[in-house]
């Protein structure tokens, strides 16, 4: 076998060795790589932006599940980091089994920093259902209960004036599948015009962007980019800047072995 | 009657699921509207149904693998690592949902999910990147115009979404941009409406009993 012919079969231990190694290194140390924000993330910045702190409570829908999670979960961070600094209220849901344990991380985090469970933040927990749920909560935003700290949600504040999902100010799913963006929109955008946006994993992003062209979703943050994005309008540093550059070299790494596959390709072919 | 009540059943409840949306005002006699009807009746009722269906899954579930366990069938080391985790998360599940508001009870339920199910469907999803990066590799060959395209169209994709696109050329991310927002959109949109009509057409059938598949036997 010439060298043309063994380079256009590398041995994938070679590769996955390649990657690991060029994943690793930014990860450990950060290069750094200026960002530029995308208009789809802006747009969710700018609702947030444009929200009273007084009056408007805004709904965030944890589905996805830890396997997701080191693509979506820095975007709800930095989406919740947003909203504390703004000093807006917000309530959690899922329709995800595993949402729950995603959003307890966060207001583990917020409690630890002097916030308040029941004043600045409350979750409702998992709701079972699939998109039949979102539909139901969307028409009747009181049928679950009880929250996830076992109190009835007349004892919840944040609740008070919350009958239907049109009454939260601006709605966000978090969502790595199905049910998902999707289901909201269906449920609950179109037929109740609720103000909503998505924070969707990468491989979702082109799927999500005619809704985002016909203006069903207000805004998008598009996996792991989306949470550095919106990082760097806040100024709060967090994970999604630290692992760009991961993925920066990563996909350097894998266009650097399909060119080395289609050179050594043609040079075979002329041979 | 085996084959015509759940015929008729999946008639009335088709035709209210599709009135609610695109009607107003009461139906006569009920003096409900079929809005009405689906959120107080039929909304409940799917998601009980929806609720159960995992329950009989997880039962089936048990019920296989606890079988393939008690033969010691090959591979049953898997299925008894299956049985016993399934029956431990929900366990701790069920305790973590009746004692909400018992620190310790949160505290240990929160520690098992992130030091061992975290770790571990975070580790099945981040074998994808070593899968796709030999994948990519192997299939991205210019054999052909349209394989070219396609490899092109990658690459723009994959530079322009990563930071380091920009440094390498400053039109790979409008590049793109432009890829995700016009050509990409307008083929999701033939797709999102061709699955719709076809969704339709289908929903049709079966509200008129054409298509009895969901029935079982025949």
């Amino acid at each position: 076998m010439n060298w043309a012919n063994k380079l256009q079969s590398i041995d994938r231990r070679i590769i996955y060795t390649i990657l690991l190694i060029g994943l690793t290194i930014p990860l450990i140390w950060p290069i750094g790589i200026p960002l530029a924000v995308n208009d789809t993330t802006r747009a969710v910045y700018k609702i947030i932006e444009d929200l009273d702190p007084a009056t408007d409570v805004v709904l965030l829908s944890f589905d996805y599940s830890p396997a997701s999670a080191p693509d979506v979960h820095p975007s709800a961070v930095a989406i919740v980091e947003h909203l504390t600094k703004r000093g807006i209220k917000w309530v959690g849901v899922s329709f995800w089994p595993e949402g729950p344990q995603m959003s307890e991380k966060i207001m583990r985090d917020l409690e630890a920093r002097g916030l308040k469970y029941g004043v600045d933040f409350i979750d409702l927990g998992f709701m079972a259902g699939m998109e039949n749920a979102i539909a139901e909560f969307a028409q009747n935003s009181r049928v679950i209960t009880t929250d996830v700290r076992g109190t009835h949600i007349d004892n919840l504040p944040l609740m008070n004036n919350i009958k239907t999902m049109k009454d939260f100010g601006f709605v966000i799913g978090i969502s790595a599948g199905d049910p998902g963006y999707n289901a909201f929109i269906r449920q609950a955008v179109d037929p109740m015009g609720v103000k909503f946006a998505a924070a969707i994993v990468t491989v979702s992003v082109p799927a999500a962007m005619p809704f985002y062209a016909s203006g069903q979703l207000r805004g998008m943050l598009q996996g792991l980019r989306g949470a550095a994005e919106y990082e760097s309008l806040t100024g709060v540093a967090g994970r999604g800047a630290a692992m760009m550059d991961a993925q920066s070299i990563g996909h350097l790494i894998i266009v650097a072995f399909i060119a080395v596959g289609n050179f050594a390709y043609f040079l075979s072919k002329k041979k | 009657m085996r084959r015509e009540i759940p015929l008729l059943i999946t008639f009335l409840v088709g035709i209210i699921f599709l009135f609610g949306p695109i009607t107003t005002g009461n139906i006569p006699v009920l003096e409900m509207s079929f809005r009405q009807i689906v959120s107080t009746y039929l909304s409940p009722w799917t998601t009980i149904i929806t609720a159960f269906a995992i329950g009989l899954a997880s039962i089936n579930l048990l019920r296989l693998h606890g079988s393939y366990v008690a033969r010691k069938r090959s591979g049953w080391i898997n299925s008894a690592a299956l049985v016993i985790s399934m029956l431990f998360f929900t366990v701790a599940r069920i305790i973590r949902e009746l004692r909400p508001t018992d620190p310790e009870v949160v505290a240990f339920y929160g520690r098992i999910f992130d030091n061992i199910a975290a770790p571990l469907s975070g580790a099945m999803f981040a074998i994808l990147a070593f899968y796709i990066a030999s994948a990519s590799y192997r299939a991205f060959r210019a054999r052909s115009l349209e394989a070219s395209v396609l490899l092109v169209a990658a690459i723009i994709v994959m530079l322009g979404a990563a930071p380091v696109g920009a440094l390498i050329w400053d039109y790979f991310p409008s590049l793109q941009r432009w890829l995700l927002a016009v050509p990409n959109t307008a083929g999701q949109r033939a797709i999102i409406i061709g699955a719709a009509i076809g969704g339709f057409a289908t929903s049709l059938r079966i509200l008129f009993g054409l298509e009895r598949g969901y029935l079982g036997g025949d």
